[in-house]
């Protein structure tokens, strides 16, 4: 009885000296696993266009349905995509969001990617819903060219079935 | 038909004679893959998709006789001994089909990779992604890889405009003509082609303007993959997002039922739904593009009182109090209703009940007002065709008389459905007195003096007793009865003064009438042009009694007036002759405004858009109600202004002209909670019971009713439109078959139609929702007694040019706003004849003023050239201020150039 005090003790008395696991959040941070699904990203291509398309598949392929996308037609001077479509609303819910990595699946451009920030607290419901504005990346935060047949085509190209980062 | 019996994958079945092997193989329950073949249109083969194994007994050329095998079974021999297209391979006796063979998959594999090496494989992007034949029968037909470079595929530009509705895709295009197709065989709209050779084959249009053709959104529909698609729809939605709800579009007599497609409380698109005794598979482009103005940003949403000039918001009570305290402050005939003819059955019903029990009054009308109103024509009431008539069945044997009507423009499913009889064997003769789209198709082509149409029908009656056509069975029933006008009138019309005056020979009008009599089947047509003229309903009923084509399915008359649900109002009694004493019809109000009429309520009409006289007559009443759904020309000479919920948000039940009540669903949250337009007339209902007991009022009509018989004391205590609707069951006769479990019953097990179209279809909607249900004639209990009638043609006014209004199917009412159509809508014009505009030396397009004993307008000319001199046209379109120039059904004028 007494010695299984002490055998407890001892196990205590031997963490006092080792290194700590807890870390000081929210000073300090610890990263993410590298397939850590947290908040979603809308991507970019090198040259500054959306990769998103407004195909709205990720809404189809989401059990939660958090996912709203209403598409529009590009002008084709200006276009935000490459193709005739483009996502004019993009917004999810993140309330609703089961953080499953469908939407990442189902996208035919790899335009929505789960990232690493997983910080998602809200003062009103309101706010829980992210629109495009807060979702997209910053136009020189794209990466991946675009795939050779919609470069080198003269016209206004169709997106293929998958475009590989 | 005889049946021949063949075998389809081990199932033996009896199919008739000329089945093809696709269409044999769907009725031994086997699919067989078709990208091009329609079963609406003939087989062309050209997309190899229906390859199948076809094995025919083996004939002995010398004796002629099936060769017997060992086994006693006839030698079975491969047909050309390769596969063949099943579209185009018609069965015959003893076949063997095999359409799951390593053969057939094989060939079916091929076709489907060679097909989609040209394909971009941009379902992501597509509208037709999620209901699209390719992918569906990719899925189950084709193979799971492609042999051919990605990066080699034929690119073109992406979609352009091949009209101001469709869009072509050329690189998702598999060229399997069924756009071409329809509109070639079953349109009658000769507007696209075909254009270049191999690589760069693609369709185009061959019209000016681009793809002219008044159905060119059912190409979307039957398109199997997504090369056409519609500019009204366009990334609008991905289609699994969509919630469909049946719905009946109200904008022409034909009640074609649609499908309308939400998503959130949004409109997104209208489709056809499938009803094969009313618009088949297809919808025209009005009814699928045309319902945009219920989702409109300008649509009233408040009552508005008029304070010192100006419009003020106001609430619902204060505006019912005011509206029950100045209409409950007149007399009876002083007050007048006028409803418009697209409202549901349900709101004529409760607006005619408040003017006849509540109001005291019989001033009730569902016409505008102008002169060129129709005269009110009940017939179809009685000699309409009968209980269970399906055009759709109706080939051989039937004979179809078109007069005085133009159905492309007045109810533009006609068109297909009049000309799919021709087509099936039917004999169909149109008698008209101007160029109609119609005459095209006609086996029979009739061209009379124009406005002449009355003695062509009462030649066809005299044509009876010359030529003995009347049927010996109703003759013998002793059913007929003849007025002595009757007989007064054929006395004074002799045969030969009568064709003389429709310039055309005897023989004609003596084939028609034979054709006609001798058929199994009669149905007479009769549209805008017919009812201008009494006489010429009356004829025709008289016409169709004699040789018996009455009181029977598929034989009797149809009416085409104005107005989606001009039937239901005509049942309804909102018009002036319903019950009791005769009220004053639209026009006599206009004319007495002021003077004995002093209040009006005007329900989803705009009379003063065309007519001068309305607008003027408007500001001399003492107090006008208008409710609308916009603050239309009228609303603004209005005291209240009240909206009302669009069809689209409300529920309800709409006749066509071929009686069939059918019901509508609601689709949508109406802005503002608006109410139907039956609540704000019960609301203003329960004031005024309030004010006085109506009993007494109720009673004496219920005397002399004829259609309508108020249900007195009933109160107003309706919560749903079901309950209004199981009043019209009780009160209306004819409609008590017809609650809203009854309408919603569809045939068939799974609600299937009989022609399951649309199992080929990419885009057509199965009817799980109601067919609805046909309202008998009254010719068809055999006890009913017919009176015929007939009266003198009306007397063709002497001018320079005789003008008559035509109706026109893109008429710039209310529907046109925000909609795709209104690039299509052509401002008001005057059309001529080549010789007279010659006379005159004007050209296309250059004014003239055209003026009448009523007054004076200018319009551009077009010009025609199947015309007669000596004839006008004026379409009834908005801001044509027809009311400001006509005199009556026709009106003489002088043109001179402005």
């Amino acid at each position: 009885m007494i010695g299984s005090l002490f055998k407890g003790l001892g196990t205590t008395l031997k963490y006092l000296f080792k290194k700590p696991v807890t870390v000081e959040y929210p000073e300090v941070k610890r990263p993410v696993r590298e397939r850590f699904r947290g908040r979603h990203q809308l991507k970019r291509f090198e040259n500054g266009m959306e990769r998103c398309i407004g195909c709205a598949l990720c809404a189809a392929a989401c059990p939660a349905d958090a996912i709203l996308v209403v598409a529009a037609e590009n002008d084709p001077h200006k276009p935000n995509s490459p193709g005739e479509r483009y996502a004019a609303r993009y917004e999810i819910n993140m309330l609703r969001c089961i953080y499953c990595g469908y939407c990442e699946d189902a996208c035919p451009t790899n335009a929505i990617v789960l990232e690493h920030q997983y910080e998602l607290s809200f003062y009103e419901r309101a706010g829980s819903i992210f629109t495009k504005t807060e979702l997209l990346v910053a136009p020189d935060q794209g990466h991946g060219e675009i795939p050779p047949i919609l470069q080198h085509m003269n016209r206004r190209p169709s997106p293929p079935a998958q475009i590989d980062l | 038909m005889p049946d021949v019996s063949v075998t389809i994958d081990g199932t033996q079945i009896n199919v008739p004679v000329g089945t093809n092997v696709v269409d044999a193989a769907r009725l031994a329950g086997v699919a067989v893959p078709v990208f091009c073949y329609h079963p609406k249109m003939k087989p062309v083969g050209m997309c190899r998709m229906c390859l199948v194994e076809v094995y025919t007994p083996k004939v002995d050329p010398a004796t002629r006789q099936v060769v017997m095998g060992e086994d006693g079974k006839p030698v079975l021999a491969l047909m050309m001994n390769k596969l063949q297209t099943g579209c185009t391979t018609p069965i015959s006796e003893g076949m063997v089909v095999n359409t799951a063979s390593d053969r057939v998959k094989f060939a079916q594999k091929g076709v489907l990779e060679f097909l989609l090496t040209s394909h971009p494989l941009d379902c992501p992007v597509c509208d037709k992604g999620g209901e699209c034949p390719l992918q569906n029968l990719t899925m189950q037909w084709g193979p799971d890889s492609s042999r051919f470079d990605y990066e080699d595929k034929i690119h073109f530009e992406k979609p352009i405009p091949l009209g101001d509705l469709i869009l072509l895709d050329r690189e998702r295009c598999i060229l399997c003509s069924r756009c071409v197709r329809f509109e070639d065989e079953l349109a009658d709209d000769n507007v696209l082609g075909f254009g270049s050779r191999g690589r760069s084959w693609e369709i185009i249009s061959k019209s000016t303007p681009a793809f002219d053709s008044k159905f060119s959104g059912n190409t979307t529909d039957i398109c199997p993959v997504g090369a056409l698609t519609s500019s009204d729809f366009r990334f609008k939605a991905r289609v699994w997002e969509l919630k469909s709800t049946p719905s009946v579009c109200n904008l022409c007599p034909v009640g074609c039922n649609t499908s309308l497609d939400m998503r959130y409380n949004e409109l997104m698109r209208v489709m056809p739904r499938e009803n094969d005794a009313v618009n088949e598979i297809w919808v025209c482009d009005k009814g699928r593009y045309g319902h945009r103005y219920a989702v409109q940003e300008n649509r009233l949403t408040t009552p508005l009182i008029k304070r010192n000039g100006e419009f003020v918001s106001a609430t619902w009570e204060q505006a019912y109090s005011l509206i029950a305290e100045r209409l409950g402050s007149y007399s009876g005939a002083q007050v007048a209703g006028l409803a418009g003819p697209k409202l549901p059955n349900e709101d004529l019903f409760s607006f005619a009940r408040l003017f006849r029990e509540n109001l005291g009054s019989n001033n009730l009308d569902h016409r505008p007002g102008s002169p060129a109103d129709l005269p009110l024509d009940d017939l179809p009431r009685t000699y309409g065709v009968g209980k269970g008539t399906n055009l759709m069945t109706l080939g051989k044997g039937t004979a179809v008389l078109v007069i005085g009507a133009d159905p492309e423009e007045e109810a533009p499913l006609y068109q297909l459905r009049l000309r799919a009889i021709a087509q099936r064997g039917g004999d169909l003769t149109v008698v008209s007195g101007y160029p109609t789209k119609l005459e095209r198709s006609a086996t029979r082509k009739v061209r009379v003096k124009p406005g002449t149409e009355a003695q062509f029908a009462l030649a066809l009656v005299q044509a009876v007793a010359a030529e003995k056509l009347a049927s010996e069975e109703v003759l013998g029933s002793g059913r007929l009865k003849f007025s002595d006008e009757y007989r007064r009138v054929l006395a004074a019309h002799k045969f030969d003064d009568l064709v003389a005056a429709t310039g055309l020979a005897r023989e004609v009008v003596i084939t028609t009438a034979k054709a006609f009599a001798s058929a199994e089947h009669g149905i007479i047509v009769y549209g805008r042009s017919a009812a201008a003229d009494p006489a010429i309903p009356q004829a025709l009923a008289a016409f169709a009694a004699l040789t018996g084509k009455l009181g029977k399915a598929n034989s009797g008359l149809i009416a085409l007036r104005p107005g989606g649900n001009f039937r239901g109002a005509l049942d309804m009694g909102v018009r002036p002759d319903a019950a009791g004493q005769p009220g004053l019809s639209a026009q006599q109000v206009w004319q007495q405004a002021g003077t004995g009429v002093k209040a009006v309520y005007i329900a989803a009409l705009n009379p003063a858009a065309e007519n001068p006289a309305a607008a003027q007559a408007l500001q001399k009443l003492d107090f006008v109600v208008v409710q609308d759904l916009f603050l239309t020309e009228t609303a603004q000479y209005a005291d209240v202004v009240l909206p009302a919920a669009a069809v689209i948000e409300r529920e309800g039940t709409f006749t066509n002209a071929e009686r069939r009540e059918q019901r509508f669903r609601q689709a949508r949250q109406a802005p503002a909670n608006l109410p139907a337009d039956w609540q704000s007339f019960q609301a203003v209902a329960q004031l005024l019971a309030e004010r006085a007991p109506v009993a007494v009022a109720a009673r004496t009509l219920k005397k002399g009713a004829k259609v309508f018989t108020p249900e007195a004391p009933q109160g107003w205590t309706a919560m749903l439109t079901s309950d209004v609707n199981d009043m019209v069951t009780r009160s209306v006769s004819g409609y008590n078959a017809a609650s809203y479990s009854a309408l919603s019953t569809s045939r068939g097990a799974w609600g299937r139609q009989p022609n399951e179209a649309v199992y080929y279809d990419g885009t057509s909607y199965e009817n799980t929702e109601g067919v609805g249900i046909q309202i008998a004639a009254s010719a068809e209990d055999s006890r009913t007694t017919l009176q015929l009638n007939l009266s003198a043609p009306a007397l063709r006014p002497v001018g320079e040019l005789v003008l008559l209004p035509v109706a026109r199917a893109y008429d710039g009412g209310d529907w046109v706003r925000g909609s795709k159509l209104s690039a299509r809508q052509v401002p008001a014009h005057i059309i001529m004849s080549v010789a007279d505009t010659a006379r005159l030396d004007v050209g296309i397009g250059e004014l003239v003023t055209v003026s009448s004993a009523a007054g004076s307008i200018t319009l551009p000319v077009q010009i025609e050239t199947g015309l007669d001199l000596g004839v006008a046209l004026l379409p009834e379109v908005r801001g044509s201020t027809l009311g400001a120039l006509l005199t009556g059904a026709q009106t003489a004028i002088t043109v001179v150039k402005a």
